[in-house]
């Protein structure tokens, strides 16, 4: 079963990734984004890219996707930089798979 | 009269020769102190008596005297509110007579008041004819009780005389012309115990009983004429259950047969039923309770004569067209009772060393319970119901007792000792309890009530299914696991346990509750699951959910404590979950309805 690819967050940070053929869908608010992301998991999508700054906001909804198996959130730095809340992210998905920081 | 010469005495069994003339089941009077037994075994001229008295003291070659009668109990005025020994001595006028708290032994007391005076209305006249059965008049024995006078067995003709007025039990109250003559009739008749009275049909128990208990009520109900047991281990509860099926069922007499068990729960519902209000009639529970008790210091023969009293007496009442319930607590010692003088008679044991015949005599006795049509010429209908509890060692329902009830009860409330240890009372099992009754009475309540009920109760038994599936898997994994949809189910079916299931029988308002109540209480909780799910599925997150209704659900607990004149407020309550759960979805992400 194949999935589709999305991308969430503000526009200007999104709209590079339509080069790539991502979905992307941009979203200004919060509450535009967790309504965004509730819809794109329930269409198929397997794996969604969301901006730092946006995750911040929406922490609930990214805690919800943790437990599922699908989508995949990813989280990626937006156009001002990065907040690295994506890489800590990774490592605590690799500190709680392997048990130590590896990286 | 012949009497006979004891040759061995074994604990109640007493051996007796030269009893040629006597026959099984007659009554006699044994030894020089003449205690009551029975004969239960005949070998040529050697008789096996039960004796239900202590036999200590007694010795071979002291007199046996048959009564040439099987053992009966006197069915009357005055035994409604009474406390009656295994072989029907009313235990107050007992303790007046010796002035001992305890029995003492070959004492002969009428089973009832033979010197009170009651007030007889003759509903039948000069002229008519009867045939048993039939009502000649009626006796107000308690505030709720009217005592209906039938004719006995056997009488069958013209009534050449009767008058109301005032009468003893001694008195000759009217007179029946038979073939066989004039016969004069009092107010009492004799019944022999070990067998059914007679009915002329009987019905298929469809009306249920309300016990004002919501597990047993919602789930595993029980009809009027049904067959219910309720076995358990030490401690979860078996008779607090009974107790509350005697205080709050809507029959009209209730038999309670204190079987073996401790003396303190008769204490018990000596001392609390005199004080509770009947919820039906608005009068005191004792009127409308009869006690046996055979207490386990009492003797063990009697034991097995207890049951049998008390269900005889429940047929007299039955056939006057009352609903009666028996309750007996608990079958399993009458059936150790059988089973020590199964021993004694050098019986070849079966399973467990209970006798083989065990399965037969369980069956007999639950068999006379049904709804039934009376004889008589008026039609009545009446019905016994009769709830047994069983205790089965360590709680393992696979031991004999428990087996052979369940053959014949069709209702089983199954109490669990880790409910009971996680304070969760009822301990009824919701998972290995079963009612097939259940289709009966969801038709009846459908109908009665105007309500879905069938389907309410269907769904809500799903969701409790379904939570014990789900805890194996949090068991192993964690609850984190487990989808938001699944957690839901969780929650809710934590709802249904804590306040729906579990009830307190020690608070004023919650040891009872109404069928009104009861629907309203589950459609709450369903409308909870039904607005929880909705707004799911509009967006809301679980966790939102859960700390948005957390008020709400504290006041779902408390719906309990609403007392009977007030149960429409639940109906705020609905009202209040269906506003919460709009509030959430529109503070959530979604802004709008889908």
């Amino acid at each position: 079963m194949s999935h589709k690819i999305a991308v969430v967050g503000d526009k200007d940070s999104v709209l590079p990734f339509k080069i790539l053929g991502f979905d992307v869908f941009a979203s200004s608010t919060p509450e535009n984004a967790r309504e965004t992301i509730d819809s794109l998991a329930n269409d198929r999508y397997g794996v969604i890219y969301l901006t730092e700054a946006m995750a911040k906001e929406i922490p609930d909804t990214i805690k919800r996707y943790d437990a599922e198996v699908h989508p995949a959130i990813i989280l990626i730095p937006n156009h001002k930089g990065s907040l690295n809340i994506g890489m800590d992210r990774v490592q605590d998905n690799v500190e709680k798979a392997v048990g130590q920081n590896i990286l | 009269m012949k009497k006979g010469k004891i040759i061995k005495v074994s604990g109640p069994l007493v051996m007796a020769e030269s009893m040629e003339h006597a026959n099984i089941q007659d009554l006699c009077y044994v030894g020089d102190m003449r205690l009551v037994g029975e004969i239960i075994e005949m070998r040529k001229d050697v008789a096996s008596i039960q004796v239900y008295e202590e036999t200590s003291g007694i010795g071979t070659g002291e007199p046996v005297e048959t009564t040439g009668e099987a053992l009966s109990v006197e069915l009357g005025p005055g035994i409604v509110s009474q406390m009656f020994d295994g072989i029907q001595r009313p235990l107050d006028t007992f303790k007046n007579k010796t002035d001992s708290n305890f029995l003492v032994r070959g004492v002969n007391i009428s089973p009832l008041d033979r010197e009170q005076i009651w007030q007889f209305e003759a509903t039948k006249s000069v002229g008519d004819h009867v045939v048993p059965g039939d009502i000649v008049g009626t006796v107000q024995e308690s505030k709720v009780i009217e005592h209906r006078i039938m004719v006995p067995k056997g009488i069958e003709g013209t009534i050449t005389k009767i008058a109301s007025g005032e009468y003893t039990l001694e008195d000759v109250v009217y007179a029946v012309e038979t073939e066989d003559g004039v016969k004069e009739q009092k107010m009492i008749q004799r019944w022999p115990v070990r067998q059914g009275r007679p009915f002329k049909q009987k019905l298929n128990p469809n009306v249920p009983m309300l016990t004002g208990q919501r597990v047993i009520d919602t789930f595993f109900p029980i009809t009027k004429g049904g067959v219910a047991a309720v076995p358990g281990p030490f401690g979860a509860g078996k008779t607090v259950v009974q107790h509350q099926i005697a205080k709050f069922s809507d029959v009209d007499l209730v038999v309670y047969v204190g079987c073996g068990e401790r003396g303190n729960e008769m204490t018990d519902v000596l001392n609390e039923f005199p004080e509770l209000v009947d919820p039906n009639t608005g009068e005191s529970l004792m009127e409308r309770t009869i006690l046996i008790a055979n207490t386990s210091n009492m003797p063990v023969a009697a034991r097995e004569a207890s049951i049998y009293t008390g269900i005889t007496i429940a047929e007299y009442f039955r056939d006057m067209g009352y609903n009666v319930a028996i309750m007996a607590d608990s079958t399993s010692r009458w059936a150790e009772a059988l089973r020590e003088m199964s021993g004694r008679l050098e019986e070849m044991p079966g399973d467990e060393g209970y006798p083989a015949y065990l399965g037969s005599r369980i069956a007999e006795y639950y068999e006379r319970a049904g709804r039934i049509k009376t004889i008589g010429s008026e039609e009545r209908q009446g019905s016994i119901t009769a709830i047994g509890a069983v205790s089965p060692p360590g709680g393992d329902t696979s031991e004999p007792v428990t087996q052979n009830t369940l053959r014949v009860v069709k209702v089983f409330w199954a109490l669990d000792s880790s409910l009971a240890q996680k304070r969760h009372f009822p301990s009824l099992n919701w998972l290995t309890s079963y009612s097939l009754y259940l289709d009966d009475v969801g038709k009846y309540m459908n109908d009665t009530m105007e309500v879905d009920w069938s389907n309410m109760v269907q769904h809500s038994m799903n969701i409790l299914q379904k939570e014990s599936e789900l805890q194996e898997i949090v068991q192993l994994v964690g609850l984190e696991s487990l989808s938001e949809k699944d957690r839901m189910t969780m929650v809710i079916a934590q709802l249904l346990r804590e306040d729906y299931l579990q009830q307190n029988a020690f608070d004023d308002v919650d040891t009872f509750t109404s069928r009104r109540k009861q629907f309203l209480m589950l459609d709450l909780i369903l409308t909870f699951e039904t607005e929880a799910r909705e707004a799911m599925r509009l967006g809301a997150y679980y966790n939102e959910i859960l700390d948005g209704t957390e008020e709400l659900r504290d006041k779902i607990a408390r719906t309990k404590a609403i007392s009977e004149d007030n149960v429409e407020q639940i109906n705020d309550i609905k009202q209040e979950v269906k506003d919460k759960m709009h509030q959430i979805v529109a503070e959530g992400g979604m802004t709008q309805n889908a």
